[in-house]
């Protein structure tokens, strides 16, 4: 297992030195530059050029990256060329706000979606079943910024029982930051439970169709016994991996509602640095996002390995 | 009346000849004569010696209003997130320059509604003969907030450093042409002698707070760490700034002007990504104001008892530009009869809810003092536009390809634009590209904004029109995207920009009008209100054309 961790590990470093590289090239090759996109689309091209040479992006993209890689190597992410600020203390406020976003995001939607799986596949063709499935698939239709926007009109504006905007203030205990966050976790959970509910349904469908179930409830076995023990543990092995993979939809990719509820997250920054061709901090952000996505992967391997014992010892051999 | 005309210049005895003589009105005399330097109290003098009020106070719709403001509390703000550092050499966002106006201050201010200049680190403001020399007097006791006195060495560095043609200024967009480095000079510590490039008789405006880089800041500072302590003579002073977060100030306890000295306690601003949230958050009471909003996105609180919507009048506009030197645009009549098809009522209806004034296709807002209004109104003509393209031998029509900017109302107006052309046989096809996408490169050959057959450029407010009538229309404008090459526009621009009085201004635009009227290079349909919106319990919140939120007169009433 040690094994396989470290060669996922090394084959991670690659796979993010190819992502610093492709990333580099696709921003060469946008329209606009730094001095432009800070100067306005009325400053004079002097003017612009001049903000250029002394920001320094008007260097060879070469030299550019070089410098840039040199930098990372020794734990420095460089400078913002737009906000003129450190990237590395960006990356980190920006990084805990999207994990903690989507910690209470998870707490909401996999429970959520297990148990409405589980069920459905209990009461396959049933009205419950058909119920769950129908309400799962329509959630997950609807793109998080309109459910979002209905959850700001009804919970934050009519009724009032929970702050619209996703920050808090300065000092605020861990409550307050919970009811800051439970909207857009709300908004986030209705996207995610459709799939994830469908998967864990699928899994639980064909484990209870399997002979070791079957077995198991011939042998006698109380009936949440064969559920707990023998069909939930098979049927969840995809969904894990499915869920796994989310979380880096929910460190990164949330660029929509993190604007909806004016939070300050990863996902907005990288697109705000790409809108302004901030190099250090776009490649920063692709690269602990690439990071988070590699992660969650190797987490989920693990996992499948750890409950599927055919996988653990195919690794170990 | 002879006492005073002894002690004025020939230029403000000119101005007040034009008055008595029926020439130009008292509001257009006023606003002429804050732009030479008279004061207040004498232009009310002079209006008053020649019989009635000077009617320059008029109920500013550009603050929230509803009560006395009082003092103390802590006003909340939703306003644009700033796209780069708080640098007042190089904002050029409505975040950045709204974040730059809570503790800068600028030589003069232009009132919002009338356009009429007055001094706000000046006390007063004279010119030569030919306008090419300005010399302005500062207010004495200015102190910054460490309690530095500000001096003409901290105006000319501020000045030096923005108008460095080699430097990387925002400000060049304005003074560019006008003032370069060195043109700046120290006559004593309370006087300094701008020497312009070329003459210049709006230059007050151009020291003013529509040139929103243009903040004294101290001599010797870096502007690039200006965020840092947002040192400034304003009446507020930092508390906090955090990145792409937001910020706050609290009152300027030593604040120079102590009659005007703030009335809230503390500002608290936070930035948004986007406009909706920021209304979401107004409505959920989250912030009490927000800088600015669209009639699209805010129609919500425009017809909401509980919020003042403040509605300031601007000369902000988009232009359409129609190339002159590419088929089907090389011929005039074709320039015209598009123009003819456009219903101008209609789309400042649809897109603005009436929130914006007509255009007649130049540049020169009804705003203007110097706008000739006797210049008849361009209005819809689907009958004459059809036989416009009938002389031009395009009866059947023609179908060309409209390139958008996918910003703010732009995308309707395109919708709105193709489907009035298509009345007189015009096909529309509208092409949608990024703002990054459209502008390109910002030069000839690299970009689908100068580069376009046809295409709808967003354009900000500024108090004079002088770029307005130079980058986009000149020959050599560096943003003529319609490529209109006419030397005799050429020639009455210079003109109009020399002009040393009102009347001589008028007489010109005149020309310029009835001029881009017939030769119809760019379309300028509508020049749009600046909306910003507030609790119905907060007054005196002012909100500039260009997107400063001005807070020092602002309180909650209740």
């Amino acid at each position: 297992m040690a094994r396989f961790i470290l060669r996922r590990l090394g084959l991670a470093v690659i796979t993010l030195w190819l992502i610093s590289v492709l990333v580099f090239c696709s921003i060469q090759l946008l329209p606009g530059n730094v001095g432009r996109s800070i100067l306005g689309p009325l400053a004079s091209p002097q003017a612009v050029a001049a903000l250029n040479h002394k920001l320094g992006t008007d260097k060879p993209a070469l030299t550019q990256y070089r410098e840039w890689v040199t930098g990372v190597v020794k734990g420095d992410f460089g400078t913002s060329q737009k906000l003129q600020v450190p990237v590395r203390p960006q990356l980190t406020a920006a990084l805990r706000h999207s994990f903690e976003l989507a910690l209470i995001a998870f707490l909401v939607v996999v429970p959520l979606s297990l148990i409405g799986g589980t069920i459905a596949a209990l009461r396959v063709g049933t009205a419950v079943d058909r119920g769950i499935t129908t309400a799962g698939l329509s959630l997950s239709a609807v793109p998080e910024f309109v459910t979002g926007v209905v959850l700001i009109a009804v919970l934050g504006i009519w009724l009032n029982v929970l702050p619209i905007s996703a920050a808090w203030e300065p000092g605020a205990g861990p409550w307050t930051q919970f009811t800051h966050l439970l909207m857009p976790a709300i908004a986030l959970s209705c996207v995610l439970f459709g799939y994830i509910a469908r998967m864990a349904r699928a899994g639980m469908v064909e484990a209870l169709d399997s002979d070791y179930v079957r077995t198991a409830i011939l042998k006698g076995l109380p009936h949440r016994t064969v559920i707990r023990r023998h069909a939930m543990r098979n049927a969840l092995l995809p969904t894990i991996t499915v869920i796994a993979t989310q979380l880096g939809y929910l460190i990164g990719g949330l660029v929509v509602v993190e604007i909806l509820f004016n939070y300050q997250g990863i996902g907005r920054l990288i697109y705000n640095a790409a809108q302004a061709h901030d190099v250090p901090m776009l490649e920063g952000g692709a690269i602990v996002v690439g990071g988070v996505y590699l992660l969650a992967t190797l987490i989920a391997d693990v996992l499948y390995s750890l409950l599927n014992p055919r996988i653990r010892h195919q690794a170990a051999e | 009346m002879d006492d005073i005309r002894r002690t004025r210049s020939e230029m403000e005895n000119h101005l007040i000849d034009e008055m008595i003589a029926g020439r130009i009105t008292r509001r257009d005399f006023i606003r002429r004569g804050t732009v030479m330097g008279m004061s207040i109290p004498l232009i009310s003098m002079i209006v008053a010696a020649c019989g009635g009020a000077n009617g320059s106070s008029s109920g500013s719709s550009s603050s929230s209003g509803g009560g006395t403001a009082k003092k103390g509390g802590t006003i909340r703000v939703a306003i644009i997130v700033p796209t780069g550092a708080i640098n007042p050499l190089t904002v050029g966002d409505q975040g950045g320059l709204a974040m730059l106006g809570q503790t800068g201050e600028w030589l003069t201010i232009a009132n919002p509604e009338t356009l009429q200049l007055s001094g706000a680190l000046a006390d007063s403001w004279t010119s030569n003969a030919d306008v090419s020399e300005w010399t302005f007097k500062l207010k004495s006791g200015v102190t910054f907030q460490d309690g530095t006195p500000m001096t003409s060495a901290d105006v000319v560095y501020t000045m030096d450093m923005l108008s460095d043609s080699k430097g990387g200024s925002n400000a060049l967009s304005v003074f560019g042409g006008v003032l370069d480095k060195g043109g700046t000079t120290a006559v004593d510590p309370s006087t300094v002698k701008f020497t312009l490039l070329a003459p210049n008789g709006n230059f007050p405006y151009l020291v003013s707070r529509d040139n929103y880089n243009a903040i004294i800041i101290k001599k010797g500072s870096d502007p690039a760490s200006f965020e840092k302590t947002f040192m400034g003579t304003g009446p507020f002073k930092l508390e906090k700034y955090t990145t792409q977060v937001g910020a706050s100030f609290v009152r300027n306890p030593t604040y120079w002007d102590s009659a005007n000295a703030a009335l809230p306690d503390r500002l608290e601003f936070t930035f948004y990504a986007d406009e909706q949230p920021q209304i979401q958050a107004l409505q959920g009471g989250t912030v009490d104001a927000i800088g600015q909003i669209s009639v699209s996105g805010g129609r919500a609180l425009l017809s909401d008892p509980a919020y003042t919507i403040i509605d300031v009048p601007s000369t902000a506009h988009r232009q359409v530009h129609m190339r002159n030197d590419k088929a089907p645009f090389t011929d005039k009549r074709v320039r015209q009869a598009m123009a003819l098809c456009v219903d101008r009522p209609g789309i400042i209806e649809a897109l603005f809810a009436g929130k914006a004034k007509l255009g007649n296709d130049s540049p020169f807002a009804p705003q203007y003092p110097s706008t000739d209004t006797s210049v008849p109104q361009r209005t819809q003509n689907i009958s004459m536009a059809k036989q416009l393209l009938s002389d031009a031998g395009m009866a059947n029509g023609f179908s060309v390809t409209l390139n958008t900017e996918k910003a703010y109302e732009i995308p309707d107006l395109a919708l709105q634009i193709q489907s009035n052309a298509k009345q007189a046989g015009i096909t529309v096809n509208i092409l949608q590209q990024s703002p990054t996408v459209y502008y390109g490169d910002f030069t000839f050959g690299n970009s689908p904004w100068l580069d376009s057959t046809m295409g709808i450029t967003d354009y900000a407010h500024r108090s004079v029109p002088n770029v307005l009538l130079g980058a986009p229309l000149l020959s050599t404008g560096t943003w003529n995207s319609a490529h209109f090459k006419n030397p005799g526009y050429d020639s009455l621009v210079k003109q109009y920009f020399g002009a040393t009085d009102l009347q001589t201004q008028k007489g010109i635009s005149k020309q310029v009008e009835t001029l881009l009227l017939d030769e119809t290079p760019i379309m300028f349909l509508y020049f749009y209100d600046f909306l910003g919106a507030t609790k119905k319990t907060l007054a005196g919140v002012e909100i500039t054309p260009v997107g400063q939120v001005q807070l020092a007169k602002a309180g909650f009433t209740a």
